[in-house]
């Protein structure tokens, strides 16, 4: 009777119960935020395969979410396909990225976009691809993923909320949403038990400059003027 | 097709008609008036066998053009380095079809060998003595020298190689002359062989004629296709890679003749891959609008240096080479242009849209070194936005609230592009932050209201 008790992984590690998260096959790379990791398959965001992020606009934090895996591709350009807004270098800076392996690609058509995505996950050169896009019909999504599936690169593809509804053949999909400091992650496809409770990710840096505990501030503004002042004098 | 007035080679449909060998123009006009008739022309077969010739340099430096259409290749040096005879056949094969062209392809260890096992089929043999084995099955009469002799072996009882062989070899010398003898003692490896070797241009420049004019510049790539053949084969025998590339598109002359339309392409890193240079060509041929129909395509290589050998690590690094990325670079430059495929690169100056330049990734001029903590949205509207005011406050989707202390520019005074903002970061009810800033207005319009714009978002 012990192939009833053998657990399901044992059988096959591509096996796992409805009750619990799979075990990553593939490589990941570590999302900085021990919260999220916590609840993917593998305890990362998964390399080579597609990845959903639905915002319900640009600028929810989407990048500042990215920014520890975008790190660790390390020396390996990071490729912007169809960016929604002029990328500013000096954002991504302060965000934390190398401006220097950063790679925008503008298309005026959907079809040569689509043709940019597939070209870099092909020659895989880039650690990470993002790809913005409004709708993207099914089979492009599934050539998409075959391609990333053949390579060694972070594939993100970045989409309206709406599109949660259509299918997709994402390993892993998540909704944005921001929040006060910083955004409230909602798993929708995972390989693993859904999850109904959303995720609070904590973002740094923040926009918001002015601490909503004034002394706090206050005292940090202390701080800094003591610093300035060369000690002999305040001696 | 005809010679001097007389049917050489005639295809399926003619044939049917009943158009057979030997036959007069005349004749075949009458037998079926719209049969097509071409005058073959030696000069155009001279030219074409050399573009193979070129070609084929891939494989090997030594390439030899023979009588009766025939190019004989030295590859007993390759055979290792292209996987062995049957994929090195593949391949030539290959390199042939992309010419618009078939052939026999045959291999022996002999030139002449080879030459004689092509006339009759694809066979391929690779140890003297099956060569002499396959040889002595051929009909003597494809032996060039035998010809003139033809019907005198003939009436000896002469069939194949191996009967003119076997007859005592004085008396053939004395009849037939020492051309003859010589010829089969090449063929069977027994007398040194001597080919002219085929002598290349130290500059490469390749042109043909469409068959047909051309109203689309897609329809230029399978002819662009054949002239990269000949420009791979050229840069293998010469040990060289191009930087730089010219197409030249030459237009139908009409009253007047137009200039020939140029697609320059210039290569990041030097390459001599048949592959890489196809698909570029292919997607800036995709792009380019043709102004009059194309009747001839010429091919320079503008820029070339000597190749180095790609150097093969023990262990492949995963995100492939340096030269991968590049390739995938000048790929994307080449479909969707040069200002579309950008990097990023600041400039040091207060004003966030001329501090925000992007340039093409083929600009390689120096990152500026770039000042740490400076607050900045990740995205920036091209055009800001004027937002709503509800109440005296700005309102974008929600009313906002102002969550940084402001920070004033004014810059641009001396480029005539002045600014005069205060910038500060504002909170949205669903908690999103966006970059907006007010225009600072002049004493001349205090009385009116406060203009915010929406300059950027923290992505």
């Amino acid at each position: 009777m012990s192939t009833v008790t053998a657990t399901a992984e044992e059988i096959h590690p591509s096996l796992w119960r409805a009750s619990q998260l799979a075990r990553g096959r593939g490589r990941v790379v570590d999302t900085g935020y021990p919260a999220l990791s916590a609840e993917l398959p593998g305890g990362g965001w998964p390399v080579g395969a597609l990845i959903d992020l639905l915002v319900q606009q640009a600028g929810v934090g989407e990048l500042r979410l990215l920014r520890p895996a975008l790190s660790a591709a390390g020396a390996r350009p990071v490729a912007l396909v169809q960016p929604p807004h002029t990328p500013d270098g000096l954002g991504l800076n302060y965000i934390g990225l190398s401006v220097e392996n950063v790679l925008r690609v503008d298309t005026q058509k959907t079809a040569d976009a689509l043709w940019s995505a597939e070209q870099i996950l092909r020659a895989g050169s880039c650690g990470a691809l993002i790809f913005w896009s409004q709708y993207v019909k099914a089979s492009s999504l599934r050539r998409l993923h075959l391609a990333a599936q053949s390579s060694e690169t972070l594939f993100l593809m970045v989409r309206p909320l709406a599109a949660a509804q259509d299918s997709s053949p994402a390993l892993l999909r998540l909704a944005l949403r921001p929040s006060a400091d910083g955004l409230t992650v909602d798993i929708v496809k995972r390989r693993g038990p859904s999850r109904a409770e959303p995720l609070s990710i904590p973002l740094q840096p923040t926009p918001v400059l002015l601490s909503r505990h004034a002394r706090l501030s206050r005292r940090s503004f202390a701080d800094v003027t003591a610093r300035g002042v060369p000690t002999e004098v305040v001696s | 097709m005809l010679e001097k007035d007389k049917v050489v080679i005639t295809d399926n449909a003619a044939r049917a008609a009943g158009v057979r060998l030997g036959m007069r123009r005349g004749g075949v006009l009458t037998l079926s008036p719209q049969t097509e008739l071409y005058e073959r022309d030696a000069g155009r077969e001279a030219a074409s066998l050399r573009d193979v010739g070129i070609a084929l340099m891939r494989f090997s430096p030594e390439v030899a053009l023979l009588e009766e259409a025939t190019v004989v290749v030295e590859v007993g040096a390759s055979l290792r380095l292209f996987g062995g005879l049957l994929a090195l056949c593949r391949e030539a094969k290959a390199v042939l079809g992309t010419l618009g062209l078939t052939a026999r392809i045959s291999a022996a260890p002999t030139g002449q060998g080879a030459w004689l096992l092509a006339k009759f089929g694809n066979r391929r043999v690779l140890k003297l003595a099956s060569l002499e084995q396959r040889l002595a099955q051929i009909p003597m009469i494809s032996v060039p020298e035998v010809r003139p002799f033809g019907d005198w072996f003939t009436g000896l009882g002469c069939e194949t190689i191996a009967d003119i062989r076997r007859l005592p070899r004085a008396g053939l010398q004395r009849r037939c002359g020492e051309h003859l003898l010589d010829s089969l003692d090449r063929a069977f490896g027994t007398a040194p062989e001597l080919f002219d070797w085929l002598e290349l241009p130290p500059t490469f420049s390749a042109r043909i004629e469409m068959p047909d004019r051309l109203e689309h510049a897609d329809g230029a790539v399978f002819g662009a296709h054949r002239l990269i053949v000949q420009l791979c084969g050229w840069l293998c025998a010469k040990q060289l890679a191009v930087t730089g590339i010219r197409l030249l598109l030459e237009h139908e002359r009409g009253r007047d003749a137009i200039e020939p339309t140029t697609i320059d392409i210039a290569l990041g890193e030097p390459t001599w891959k048949e592959e890489h240079l196809v698909r570029l060509l292919k997607e800036r041929l995709h792009r380019i609008e043709l102004s009059a129909p194309v009747i001839a395509l010429r091919l320079d290589a503008s820029n070339v240096e000597s190749a180095v050998p790609a150097s093969d690590t023990l262990f492949p690094e995963p995100g492939g080479s340096k030269e991968d990325h590049a390739r995938l670079l000048e790929l994307l430059v080449a479909r969707l242009g040069e200002e579309n495929v950008l990097r990023p690169a600041p400039t040091a100056d207060h004003r966030p849209e001329v501090a925000n330049r992007w340039v093409p990734v083929t600009n390689k001029s120096k990152q500026e070194v770039l000042p740490q903590g400076l607050p900045r949205p990740t995205w920036m509207l091209n055009d800001p936005v004027r937002l709503l005011m509800r109440q005296h406050r700005p309102f974008y989707g929600s009313p906002l609230r102002m969550v940084s202390p402001g920070e004033r520019i004014e810059a641009g005074w001396f480029d005539g592009e002045l600014v005069t903002r205060d910038y500060f970061v504002a909170q949205a009810e669903d908690q999103s932050c966006y970059w907006i800033y007010r225009e600072r207005a002049s004493s001349r319009h205090a009385e009116e209201e406060q203009r915010w714009f929406l300059h950027g978002l923290f992505g």
